[in-house]
């Protein structure tokens, strides 16, 4: 008996022991992602993929870290060039430096895996180099004009609906004590979206073949919309410090009815919808074409990722469990939640007005150009953006500039081939 | 002979003594000389090697040769910063250390009940993260709501209240200096302090006993006995201002445009940012070399003055 007893406790014991491990998690998949995942708007979409991914499958394990901005760009960018340490996935906004890591061969091609998902081209472009998927982008952000329709309707003005009309209607803010564009220059990335705009606008694909080194950075269509860009600075449609305005400062003067345009991001769409942040009515618009004598449309988008993920390869060996997330990333359950994004993936109802309106002006896209800033070479991305900023000084010659910022290109992406 | 063995044999004992010394104080050392050449030594010759390297950390190495230190002569964000850092070595000693003797001189001097508080004031400054001094230098200098801006719109001065402090290129240096003055100060105005409260009351008392003014006391009696605090403060000021990073970066990211890049950022950009780790470490040898010179050049002239 007593044998018996010692027996069962042993037995007992050995259960207590292997029972749980014989459930824990056995596949732990470590991602780096830039947002903490709260309850901030901004944050519901990382917070429920990892909570709702946790619970479907119990036996893998997420472990997430949330490195912030630049410090998730930073320590990616470290690791990747150091090769040990490596995450098994990461947050990214694809592009020229997703690819520079897949060029290094640090990537896990997951072509196979992933490019049945259902998504937008344009995201699953992103994603894409080389002709190897290595990822998936949930969300999409495009460019577009932010209007303040209260400001608009008190002083009768139009939405303009060519490059032309913005003359006149910031004319008429500005006799209004009203700060036609808000900006945020100080941060040097948000005056790109209006340049690459304007450039598209004066020379349609000039990005593209200047990319290609077809034409130079210095060539007509980037002369003429740093020209106009700095004219309308110099008449004070984007007030009178924008230099010394951050972001955030340019998000306060749209919040409080200062401002009454901002051509950024439809990542704003969340935060501009919410009623505790602005009492403002806001509404997201295409960027109009020139009248006459421009080439783009009001169909060339520029935009970009707004989440995507890839995996490194040292995922390889637990290529199952990262195929499972990718996928449970582009879900409809895994996106739903989030409030304000343009969702890549088809039956996610936009939450707000302001996203309905910025998925409208994403399906109406023949075109889409990613951001220069994500897209060129890191090498000259940095350059790029301290080149528009240059634009915001009285005294810079814009082609001057240019030509300094090609001298660079041609430097660090070769010459343009005749 | 006897007596010549047992010499030999206690010089033999002496001996290994001496080496059981020798010895023992090496171990002592080596962890520490481990140290230095792990994470000292071995990155400044790194750093000199990766300089003569065109990479992008993920790409293979190409051998470049001086390319590097080149193409640095003809970058304009690499001089902005150059120019920028003997600005600030040059203003920080014109205007930091004396500003910082005077306030210390007279904490000494006119010593009562609120000078352990001044103290503690001054020093606050530098002990706060540069993150929240940049904050506040932030919230002086901002357009819209900052300090400097609101007393504007409050007198009604509309020079003040439209003045971009941070975004205007003239201005924007200076203001950044002037937030670094107050914060750095406060470590110069302790060491100062702590050499002033050395100097035996009987000198004070004889001079004031000979007539001489505050004034006279601190410049005949006061500076020459600091100067080798100042040279030392001379050298931190200088090294620590061909470093500088956190305050400008923090406050501007250096801009606008490189109105406020140092060497500190023109390295980070250049190997974080634009992927080029030649040239980052090029600057990296730059700023060494520049710290080694001027420090050598400050201890010699300090060294002929006291001889």
């Amino acid at each position: 008996m007593k044998k018996f007893n010692v027996l069962v406790l042993i037995c007992l014991l050995f259960g207590l022991i292997a029972v749980p491990s014989l459930f824990a998690a056995n596949v732990t998949l470590t991602i780096w992602g830039r947002d903490i995942p709260d309850d901030s708007a901004d944050h519901v979409y990382v917070r429920d993929l990892i909570a709702g991914f946790q619970a479907k499958n119990p036996d893998i394990k997420i472990d997430y870290v949330a490195l912030g901005d630049p410090g998730l760009a930073d320590k990616t960018k470290i690791t990747m060039a150091s090769g040990s340490g490596l995450p098994d996935i990461f947050q990214t906004w694809g592009g020229s430096v997703m690819g520079g890591y897949a060029d290094a061969g640090h990537l896990l091609d997951l072509t196979a895996e992933l490019k049945s998902v259902p998504g937008s081209v344009a995201a699953q472009q992103a994603m894409t180099w080389k002709g190897k998927i290595y990822g998936v982008a949930p969300f999409f952000a495009v460019a577009g004009i932010f209007v303040n329709e209260g400001i608009f309707k008190t002083y009768g003005l139009k939405v303009p609906t060519t490059v032309e009309e913005f003359d006149k209607v910031c004319d008429t803010l500005l006799s209004k004590e009203i700060q036609p564009f808000a900006c945020g220059e100080k941060d040097k990335w948000p005056a790109l979206a209006l340049y690459m705009y304007l450039t598209n606008r004066y020379g349609g694909d000039a990005s593209a073949q200047a990319s290609a080194r077809k034409i130079p950075y210095n060539s007509d269509p980037f002369v003429k919309a740093a020209q106009l860009y700095q004219i309308w600075i110099k008449k004070g449609y984007f007030g009178s410090t924008p230099l010394g305005e951050a972001y955030g400062d340019a998000q306060q003067l749209m919040a409080t009815g200062k401002a009454a345009m901002h051509i950024t991001g439809s990542w704003m769409c969340a935060q501009y919808s919410n009623p505790e942040f602005t009492d403002q009515t806001l509404g997201f618009y295409a960027f109009p074409a020139f009248k006459s004598g421009g080439v783009g449309t009001a169909y060339d988008i520029m935009g970009m990722t707004d989440i995507g993920f890839a995996a490194t390869k040292a995922a390889a060996s637990k290529k199952d469990a990262v195929v499972k997330f990718m996928k449970y990333a582009m879900s409809v359950e895994a996106c739903q939640s989030d409030p304000g994004r343009i969702c890549s993936v088809p039956g996610v109802k936009a939450k707000s007005q302001l996203t309905t309106q910025a998925s409208a002006v994403f399906a109406s896209a023949k075109t889409v150009t990613f951001w220069w800033d994500q897209d060129l070479p890191p090498s000259v991305t940095s350059p790029l953006n301290d080149t528009i900023q240059s634009f915001f000084l009285s005294e810079t010659d814009v082609r001057k500039a240019l030509t300094s910022f090609e001298a660079l290109c041609v430097e660090n992406i070769g010459p343009v081939k005749k | 002979m006897v007596v010549t063995a047992g010499r030999s044999a206690s010089q033999g004992k002496g001996r290994k003594r001496e080496r059981g010394t020798t010895l023992f104080v090496f171990l002592c050392v080596l962890p520490a000389l481990l140290f230095l050449a792990v994470f000292l030594y071995y990155p400044i010759v790194e750093t000199f090697r990766i300089s003569q390297m065109k990479t992008s950390g993920l790409s293979e190495e190409v051998f470049v040769g001086l390319d590097s230190y080149r193409k640095l002569f003809a970058d304009e964000e690499f001089l902005a910063g150059l120019r920028h850092v003997f600005s600030w070595v040059f203003w920080s000693i014109v205007i930091q250390l004396p500003l910082s003797f005077f306030i210390a001189f007279g904490l000494t001097y006119y010593s009562n009940r609120m000078s352990g508080t001044l103290r503690a004031i001054f020093y606050l400054a530098n002990i706060l993260p540069s993150a929240i001094t940049a904050m506040l230098g932030k919230m002086v200098f901002a357009p819209n709501y900052g300090i400097l801006v609101t007393i504007g719109k409050v007198l009604g001065w509309k020079w003040l209240a439209s003045t971009d402090f941070l975004g205007n290129p003239k201005l924007a240096f200076w203001s950044v200096f002037v937030i670094a003055t107050w914060a750095y100060s406060g470590f110069y105005i302790i060491y100062f302090m702590a050499r002033m409260e050395q100097i035996p009351r009987d000198l004070r008392e004889a001079a004031e006993l000979d007539g001489a003014s505050a004034l006279r006391y601190a410049w005949s009696i006061v500076l020459p006995d600091l100067s080798y605090a100042i040279r030392i403060c001379a050298v931190l000021c200088t090294v620590g201002s061909l470093k500088l990073f956190d305050l400008p970066y923090l406050m501007t990211t250096g801009g606008p445009g490189y109105a406020t890049v140092t060497l500190g950022i023109s390295l980070y950009r250049h190997g974080f940012v634009n992927w080029n780790y030649g040239k980052a470490a090029a600057i990296g040898v730059v700023i060494f070399v520049l710290s080694l010179v001027f420090t050598i050049i400050q201890f010699t002239l300090g060294k002929k003055k006291d001889t």
